[in-house]
């Protein structure tokens, strides 16, 4: 009786192990001579860039169809950690790297740009003359930064309407950190009530009149509609402070406007930001340095779909350059 | 064959005794682990004023802890306040006066209730509790506030902590003997009467020990907390305003941080803190529950 127990389980376990082979191998036995290029390259770091990453990889895997490429997100100080202690091939780093992370072989190269836009909730007492002014810097800073309890009537010369209520990240992140250098500080300087995670940033905002907060571009418009999603706007900067929107700072309406804006530089950098890809040292003539080579040159073609900006000529060479 | 046997008796006995050490031995290496982690923040700062300062930029070097432990007590604190009694009024009512088949699906649904995933308590919170406490609550009170609170985490943890304070009272209640409780009753005395004067006096140190457990548990709970707590590191002046808690601490920024070092080590201080907390607590607990089972 033991011994068929014990055969049933050994058969079912070599059934299962065969299952889970041919499901992991199919894709890879397709056209198994089409290039010399085989192997693992493991990726892990930021949210903000895991989507694309995950479509190049998809893509550089049809080219290539003996690599294996795992891509795991976990925060871009989790991806940086790994990079530099070995356990992965590549980070993906959402924000600035820092002189500390250069020291210990930080090596990285700009693969695409997003940006980190200002929100309000839909309902906003003053949306319609925020819409047509614009906010500018300085308030920004009053109130993420000096912490002020300013009404949203008052600062466009209206009676008091309601306080406004400000959010912040509360999760250590690229976002965060790019809205913080917009204002030339760092993410511990932002005040406001900190909340977890993108999703959570436009939860807040959606569900409170009279909250402002921030997100990555890639959370606050709908990718299918390329408009902002339901409840939520974004918030027109007025980058020349003069008080009014002028035609060429009004692009937030879409998605393909704003990014757009962002590849012609203009809407700013921060909070516009680059995204990198980080390796320990440079990367030897091998997959990593093929899989960079790809991103760099095809990839890019990828970003805008996915809601992204591509790297512009000049960058991509310098990167390649670097590369090589 | 009878040699095979006493041989597979042996392996299994010592299997068992190895796993038995591993898991004892990871609480003294999780310890060390943080103690080890801990030592660049340690030499580099006073420990007192890591403790006691408020002052928390830590890419400026400063890394006190004071808000941080604050908000973990008082949001603690406050989840005990609110399912405490709760907890005792509905273990009472349900081993004292409900029927057995109330009693068998209640203890069903609590038993559910303890199953449930933080994070969706945390989403819970956000899209229930916070409303709430924002629309309803606050405006009673005259304020204007977010919902982000201190009051938000209270509530949150208090509902998360309750099947654990729950089932430990029912198991308390139902360990006193019937004789006492028929004596109580064959002397007049109502159902009332006899919770009061005996089950409850009888069972204190039981409760309190059931009550600690609890609180041990709320101290360490992060994801929920981490969503509706708002996250500010300031000693709040009402329980509308947001409050920052260790765990949360180290979940925000664990992962983002670790290629900073000395601000990966206050974080493993931090949690080292946490641990040293608890321990306390768990270990409180244990003692009362050791009293109570002499007392019985």
């Amino acid at each position: 009786m033991e011994v068929l127990d014990f055969m049933k389980k050994t058969a079912l376990l070599v059934l299962f192990i065969f299952i889970m082979s041919l499901i992991a191998c199919r894709p890879a036995q397709k056209h198994e001579n089409d290039s010399a290029l085989n192997g693992r390259l493991i990726i892990s770091g930021a949210w903000a860039l895991y989507p694309l990453a995950v479509s190049w990889a998809e893509e550089f895997k049809e080219i290539h169809p003996g690599v294996k490429i795992e891509i795991s997100a976990g925060g871009a100080g989790k991806g940086m950690a790994d990079v530099l202690s070995g356990l992965v091939d590549l980070a993906m780093v959402s924000r600035e790297i820092y002189p500390q992370e250069i020291e210990q072989g930080a090596f990285f190269i700009p693969v695409a740009v997003d940006a980190v836009v200002p929100t309000v909730n839909h309902g906003n007492p003053v949306l319609g003359v925020l819409k047509e002014k614009g906010m500018k810097k300085d308030i920004f800073l009053r109130l993420w930064i000096k912490g002020e309890k300013l009404d949203w009537g008052l600062i466009y010369g209206q009676g008091t309407v309601g306080e406004i209520n400000i959010y912040t990240r509360s999760d250590a992140c690229g976002a965060a950190a790019t809205f913080a250098a917009f204002l030339d500080k760092m993410q511990e300087d932002l005040q406001g009530t900190g909340i977890y995670g993108d999703p959570g940033m436009v939860t807040a905002v959606r569900d409170d009149r009279l909250g402002i907060g921030y997100n990555n571009i890639n959370f606050v418009y709908d990718k299918d509609t390329r408009c902002p999603v339901e409840g939520v706007d974004v918030i027109p900067v007025d980058l020349n402070e003069n008080g009014i929107l002028d035609e060429s700072e009004n692009f937030y309406s879409t998605l393909d406007l704003m990014v757009n804006a962002v590849s012609e530089g203009r809407y700013p950098a921060p909070p516009a930001r680059e995204l990198y890809f980080v390796s320990k040292g440079k990367p030897p003539e091998g997959l990593a340095k093929e899989f960079l080579i790809y991103v760099l040159a095809q990839g890019q073609q990828l970003n805008l779909e996915a809601g992204y900006v591509s790297i512009s000529e000049d960058k991509i060479k310098l990167a390649l350059d670097k590369l090589r | 064959m009878a040699a095979g046997r006493i041989t597979k008796d042996r392996i299994a006995r010592i299997c068992m005794v190895l796993t038995t050490a591993a898991v004892n031995i990871v609480l003294l290496l999780v310890l060390l682990g943080l103690f080890a982690k801990s030592g660049p923040v340690l030499k580099q700062n006073n420990l007192l004023q890591l403790i006691f300062s408020s002052e928390w930029s830590p890419l400026k070097g400063q890394f006190g802890l004071f808000n941080f432990i604050f908000g973990t007590f008082t949001v603690t604190f406050l989840a005990i306040i609110i399912s405490a009694p709760l907890c005792l009024l509905t273990a009472v009512y349900l081993s004292e006066y409900s029927s057995r088949r109330l009693l068998y699906w209640a203890k069903l649904f609590i038993d559910m209730l303890a199953g449930i995933p933080a994070v969706v308590y945390g989403v819970w919170g956000v899209l229930v509790i916070i409303p709430l406490i924002r629309d309803y609550f606050a405006p009673l009170f005259g304020k204007a506030v977010t919902g982000y609170s201190l009051l938000a985490g209270g509530i949150v943890l208090s509902i998360m902590v309750s099947p654990i304070i729950i089932s430990v009272l029912l198991e308390i209640f139902s360990s006193i003997e019937n004789e006492l409780k028929e004596s109580s009753l064959s002397l007049g005395a109502t159902k009332w009467q006899t919770v009061k004067h005996v089950i409850l006096k009888k069972s204190l140190s039981g409760i309190i020990s059931a009550v600690i457990l609890g609180t041990s548990r709320a101290l360490g709970g992060t994801m929920a907390v981490l969503m509706v707590t708002g996250n500010v590191a300031v000693i709040p002046d009402s329980i509308f305003d947001p409050i920052y808690t260790i765990p949360s601490l180290i979940a925000n920024n664990y992962g983002e941080m670790l290629s900073i070092p000395l601000y990966d080590s206050a974080l493993m201080f931090a949690g080292l803190v946490l641990l040293l907390i608890i321990l306390a607590f768990n270990i409180a607990s244990r003692l009362m529950l050791l009293k109570y089972r002499r007392e019985v």
